[in-house]
This record gives C-alpha cells, structure tokens and sequence, in this order.
C-alpha cells in the first residue's frame, strides 16, 4: 500500500465512510423489500405488488408500471419495489410522536444509541480482503490511491466489533425505560435479559475461530481460517458446530423469531418500541436490520470461509492458481451474507416463539455448555494437532 | 431502596392476540401472572332481548351475530329449536344439507382457530396456509346463500333453496384437497419442537375441572370426556353418519390442538358421506306463514365448534316471537376457565391460552 500523507488519509477515510454507508442504506431498505417477498412466497402470496395510492400521479404511474411488469414472469418479482422507497418517506414524514409522561432527553437518546451501534461496527468488518479497485491518477487528492474494502484494518477487530455491537442493547432498555409505559417495560426487561444471556455463548462462539487462527484482526481472520498453511482438516469441525451456535445466538441478538420475545407483537403489542413513531421508531429498525447484515457478516468471515469460495478449510482442495473460484473476492463473501440474510427470513417465516423461560433454559443449558466443549475441541485442535 | 411490586396490565380491549374485544387483567410479578380477570361487555349488544322484538323468522338474522366465525352452526341450533318448539319435521334432504353445511362452517372455524392459535405463538405462516382454505369454504357459502360470514343460513322448516348447481362438484374439489392441507400445517406444527415446547403442558385444565366450570367442546374432548352433542343428542342428520369423537387425555394446549385437527379429520368424513348421501327430495316443509305459538319452553342443544351451544325458547299462547330466549354460548362458559388455566404461569401461556380456548367475543357478549 502506497504511503499516504494526512489529507489523503482523512479523505480516503470519508470516502469509505460514505460507501459503507450507502451500502448500509441501499441493503437494509432491500432486505425489508427481500422481507416482504421472501415471506410472502413461502405464504403462497404475493407480497407487496404496489405502492399506495390509485392510478393516478407517480403512485398511479408506478403501480401502472408494476401491473405490467406483473406479466413478465422474472420480472414480476421486481413488484412492489417502489414500496421501500415509501416506506423511508412514510418514516420520515410521519408525526415524531413523544408521549407527555415519556424522559424525553432519554427517549430521544434510545433510538440513536442503538443505531450508532448498529453503524459503528462497519468500520472493522472488511468486505473484501484487499483493494477493489485503485482511484485513477488524475483524481484530485486520492489519485493513485487504491480503495480498500474496509474504512479500517483494526488489529483487535472482532473485540472492537463485539463491544460496540453490545452497546446496541442499551438503546433498547433505555427507550423501553423511558416510555413510561407497560409493555414496553417489560419487552425491555425481557430484551436485556436476553441479550445479556446471549452475549455469552455468542462470544465463546467467536472464540473458536479466533483460537484456530491466532488472530483478532478481522480480515486476517478469516482469511488464515481458510488458508491457512497451519490449519489442520479437523479444525472443520468446531468450526461447523460453532456456525450453528453462532448463528442461534445471532437471531437472538438481533430479536428475530424465533427469539423476537422483546417485541413480541402478539404478547407485548410491540414490545420496547410500542410509543415510538416516525423516525424515532425507524432508527430502531434500521438498528434490527443493519444487525441483521453485522451478523451475517460475521458468519459469512469466519465460519463460511469469507472471501474464499469454499468454507471450513475445504478451500484447500482448490487450488489458487484456478482463476475466479480459487482467488478471494467480494463477490463470495456477499454471496455468503445474503445466503444467511435469507436463512433469517426463513426462519421467521417457519417457526414459532420461545417462551421467555425456554429461551434463558436453551442459552445457559444448552448453548453456553456446547460452546465451552466446542471451545476446548478447538484448542486441542490447535496446540496438539 | 429496593422493593417488589406486583404491576398491573390490561391485556385488550385493544390487544393484537385478544381475538376481538376482552379485556384481561392482568396482576403481574415480573412475567408470572398472579391473578387474572377476564372483563367482558365491550360487545354487547342485547341480542337476547333483541329477539323477543323479533318474529321466529325474523331472529335467525341475529344468531349470526353472535358466533360470527361459525354463523351457519349458530343457524341450524335457532332453526332446529324453533322446529322443536312448534313440533315441524324437517324433509331429509334439508337435514342432509345443513348437516353437511355445518360440518364445512366447523371446518372453516376451527380454521381459523388455528391460524390465530399458532400467529399468537408466532408461526405466521400457518396463519395464511388456513386462510387459503376457509376462504374457499366461504367461496362456497356465498355460492349457497349469498353471504360469506353472516349467513341466515336455514329457514324455519328446511332451506329456502336447494344447493347452487356445481356446488357439490366444488365442495368435491375442497374434499380432495383439505386432507393434504391438513398434512402442511401438521408438517409446520406438530412436531415442531419449539410448538411442543409452547404448548406441552401449558394451560392444563383437567376433566373435573372442565365440567364443574360447564367447559364443553374440544377443551372438554381432550381432557378425556367423549362428550359431543352430535352423539350423545343427535340432531340434524347426525344419526345416519358415521364418524368418530376424536379425545385425548393430556388436557393440555397441545392436546386441544391435536383434537381439533382430528375434529377437523372427522368432519372431512362427515362432508363427504353427506355429499355422497345426499338424498333426493323437497327442502321445505309445509309450514303456515304465520307461526303462532302455544305456552312450551325448549332448550335445544348443538354441537358448535366451540362447544355446546344450546338455545332457550318460552313462548306463550298465540305469540309470533319468543318471549324469552336465551342462548348458552360456549365461549361465555368457557372463558370462565381462564383464570384457572393461567395463574401462577407466565404472561406468554396467557397468549396460548386464550388461544386454545378458542374465544369469540360476539358470542360472550351477545
């Protein structure tokens, strides 16, 4: 990497900046939209086919288009895409209601809260390994520089990651809090219970990768999982394993069903969000579903083999001089995160709930005993192999 | 600095899982639930006293009202106790039609019991799969009498018309296909282990427990009583058909769910020995344009979806409308079971339990 004097590097930053945040805002409004559909096919219907509105004016002519489109069979699933960009101006344009009884310093405090947490954690998750491309000579400032796909290579990555992605539960306890209102109380003590019980085993998760590769750097993490010269074939196996855990407590982290106690709608009408509105209520959503993607990042690096095509060490088997499948590339490690980003609409689709009891029993029974063993079997693994 | 307060929550009149308008109320220590009471009344509408303003004809529109997820059962018991009370003897073909009416107006009930069942547990895809085919039933409703829920199915004395042309081809079609249906939502839910673990042992109610709280129905079937008015006092054409009271002895959530879906298997028999049994004949019994009673008083018993739902007629001499009548609605009875489901358990059976006791408010109300 070309060495960089401070301007460059404060530019270059922002630039980053900038496109993971567009990414963000591009793939959460998608997923909702993926939401919809997904969910809508496994229901035997359609899911969203237009926006609201009649025929006439731009909903009019949208729906017009999208009734058209209807009749083109791969394009009839593109219907209803106009809908999330209705959904942001519904948010945003919609009354911010703050009830007379609320803490209002501290109800407008929550939603932010979670979502910075929520957006923190993307400046040391690294899409890509290396550059994805290099700025032209001629650009003012930046010329010659290449654009890495991450904003920052921090050496203790994953702690950095899974401390900042725990702040996010505080935003949750401290709008249910601050709502001064029943339901919301109780789906906020549910919440910091849970989370609290699933921070644990999601940690000792993580620690199986992080003891087979020796480092806490993200990007070389995931990279030495998968190739490293030092990796024996049986580290496939805690790896296997802690994907599962990791993944379970994943939709508890994030309240999806079949952990979704905290809003449980049918329980707590809308759990810690029932007096939120408007914007106040979509940065709660944006939170849930940026973690969502936080999450199947993390999956996709470290137990589904990240940049490399294959996971759990059988990368091996192809070899690096083939062209596309044997090189690392953004394209698989999407490709990952959006196999897992359609694994928790599934589930969502297909299962029920927890009772509150049940889920503490299935965290500290069943998960936290399973990761310590699978904890211990990684390093065996490691030191005796 | 610390103290232990025990907090106090509605749950309803607007509440997403209350199935209409109860309003539970709920003490609470952290999740467990310590007492409950069930408050009823935001539906009411004087449908009882209604009725005694009304002629015999006249009042059948109000029972639609009261059951709206199973009006045509509600139907054939103000039909059939109006019959009884003025001793009128249906021809066989009307009783072989809304036998078979109201075995597919059960289906579409517990239907429907079970979708909101399982969305209250939060398995919304079952929700839907039901809603598919209740709504072809109500396809058929509205081929037979116009109308999709409130159904003033019968008339006094038989049906006002026979059965739409290619209505016994459609219902044929609806045969063929439910018991796969039946198999999908099987396949999402009973071995469905976090399902078992929500509904397994969850609001247990036990047999003597049921009857000394009137509880009849499927919540009664599964706590091991074979107690079914379609048995043990037929009615309608329920005497020449062959079928089976599904019972399970568990009494538990999971135990209704399971009754229900075999209830559910006997009344797909039912439907298709009424289609293939269908006699020829009138659907209408000579009866005089004005019905004019004497003093009697009848209580008429039927096995709704949810239970027995009994009609109680006293009529005096020469008068055209009852002049009493009350309506013994399962739901009401049943609901009473509640607070001895659900105290001492955790506010999420609350949600199971209402759910498995399978509550319409238009029918505690009336």
């Amino acid at each position: 990497m070309p060495t960089m004097n401070l301007t460059q590097t404060l530019v270059m930053g922002l630039i980053q900046v900038v496109a993971v945040l567009i990414l963000i805002f591009v793939m959460v409004p998608l997923l909702t939209f993926a939401e919809r559909k997904v969910i809508g096919y496994i229901q035997v219907r359609l899911g969203a086919t237009r926006t609201a509105g009649g025929l006439v004016g731009i909903t009019g002519s949208l729906n017009r288009g999208m009734w058209a489109m209807g009749k083109v069979p791969v394009l009839s699933i593109l219907r209803g895409l106009p809908v999330f960009i209705a959904d942001i101006l519904k948010l945003i344009l919609k009354e911010d209601i703050i009830p007379a009884k609320a803490e209002r310093s501290v109800f407008t405090l929550a939603p932010i809260i979670s979502v910075m947490a929520a957006f923190g954690v993307f400046s040391a998750i690294a899409f890509s390994p290396g550059a994805l491309f290099i700025f032209p000579k001629g650009f003012p400032i930046v010329g010659g520089l290449p654009f890495m796909g991450f904003i920052s290579d921090v050496n203790v990555g994953v702690l950095y990651i899974l401390g900042l992605s725990s702040v996010g539960v505080y935003g949750i306890v401290l709008g249910a809090w601050a709502s001064n209102s029943k339901y919301p109380l109780l789906g906020g003590l549910r919440s910091a219970a849970q989370i609290v019980s699933y921070e644990v085993p999601l940690t000792l998760s993580l620690l199986t990768p992080v003891i087979l590769a020796g480092s806490l750097n993200f990007r070389e993490l995931s990279i030495r999982l998968t190739t490293g010269a030092d990796m024996h074939w049986l580290a496939a196996f805690p790896l296997f394993v802690g994907f599962f855990i990791y993944t379970t407590c994943g939709f508890a982290e994030t309240n999806r069903t079949p952990f979704d106690l905290p809003e449980a709608e049918t329980e707590l009408v809308a759990g810690f969000h029932t007096e939120y509105s408007g914007m106040k209520f979509g940065f709660f959503y944006l939170a849930e579903y940026t973690n969502m993607i936080v999450v199947s990042c993390f999956a996709s690096a470290f137990f589904l083999g990240g940049y490399y095509l294959l996971p759990f060490g059988l990368q091996r088997f192809i070899p690096a001089s083939v062209p596309f499948l044997g090189q690392p590339s953004i394209l698989f490690f999407f490709l990952k995160v959006f196999a897992i980003l359609f694994a928790f609409l599934w589930v969502r689709a297909t299962l029920p709930r927890y009772r509150y009891d049940q889920l503490m029993d299935v965290g500290w029974k069943y998960l936290i005993p399973l990761t310590l063993v699978n904890l211990f079997a990684a390093a065996i693994i490691r030191f005796a192999f | 600095m610390f103290k232990n307060e025990e907090m106090e929550i509605n749950l309803g009149p607007q509440h997403p899982s209350t199935h209409g308008v109860l309003r539970v109320k709920l003490r609470l220590d952290g999740e467990t639930v310590t007492k409950c009471t069930p408050v009823i009344g935001y539906l009411h509408r004087g449908v009882e006293k209604i009725c005694e303003n009304k002629t015999y004809f006249q009042g059948q529109v109000w029972t639609d009202r009261l059951d709206y997820v199973a009006a045509i059962s509600n139907n054939l018991g103000w039909a059939e106790g109006v019959e009884k009370l003025f001793g009128i003897e249906v021809p066989r073909r009307a009783k072989y039609i809304r036998t078979l009416l109201t075995e597919q107006n059960r289906l579409a009930s517990h239907l429907l019991w079970l979708a909101t069942h399982a969305l209250d547990i939060g398995a919304m895809t079952v929700f839907l799969y039901a809603f598919r085919e209740r709504e072809y039933l109500l396809d058929l409703f509205e081929a037979f009498c116009g109308a999709r829920l409130t159904t003033t199915a019968f008339r006094i004395g038989g049906l006002r018309e026979d059965l739409p042309p290619g209505f016994i081809k459609d219902a044929q079609v609806f045969q063929d296909r439910f018991l796969h249906c039946l198999y999908e939502y099987e396949e999402l839910l009973t071995e469905n282990r976090i399902w078992k673990k929500r509904t397994v042992g969850v609001a247990k109610l036990n047999a003597e427990d049921c009857i000394a709280l009137g509880v009849t129905g499927p919540v009664l079937r599964a706590a091991g009583v074979p107690y079914d008015i379609r048995k043990a006092f037929p009615n309608a054409a329920y005497a020449e058909m062959d079928f089976e009271i599904p019972t399970r002895t568990e009494a538990d959530t999971y135990a209704r769910y399971l009754v229900r879906l075999a209830e559910m298997r006997q009344s797909h028999r039912i439907i298709q020995q009424c289609l293939d049994g269908l006699p020829e004949g009138p659907v209408m019994a000579k009866i005089p344009k004005i019905l004019r009673s004497e003093v009697n008083e009848i209580y008429h018993p039927i096995e709704a979806p949810k239970g027995e739902l009994g009609y109680y007629f006293v009529s005096e001499k020469g008068g055209t409308m009852p002049y009493r009548m009350h309506v013994r609605a399962p739901s009401f009875v049943n609901l009473q079971a509640l607070p001895k489901m659900i105290e001492g358990r955790l506010l999420a059976d609350v949600i199971a339990a209402i759910g498995t006791l399978d509550v319409v408010l238009g029918e505690i109300d009336r």
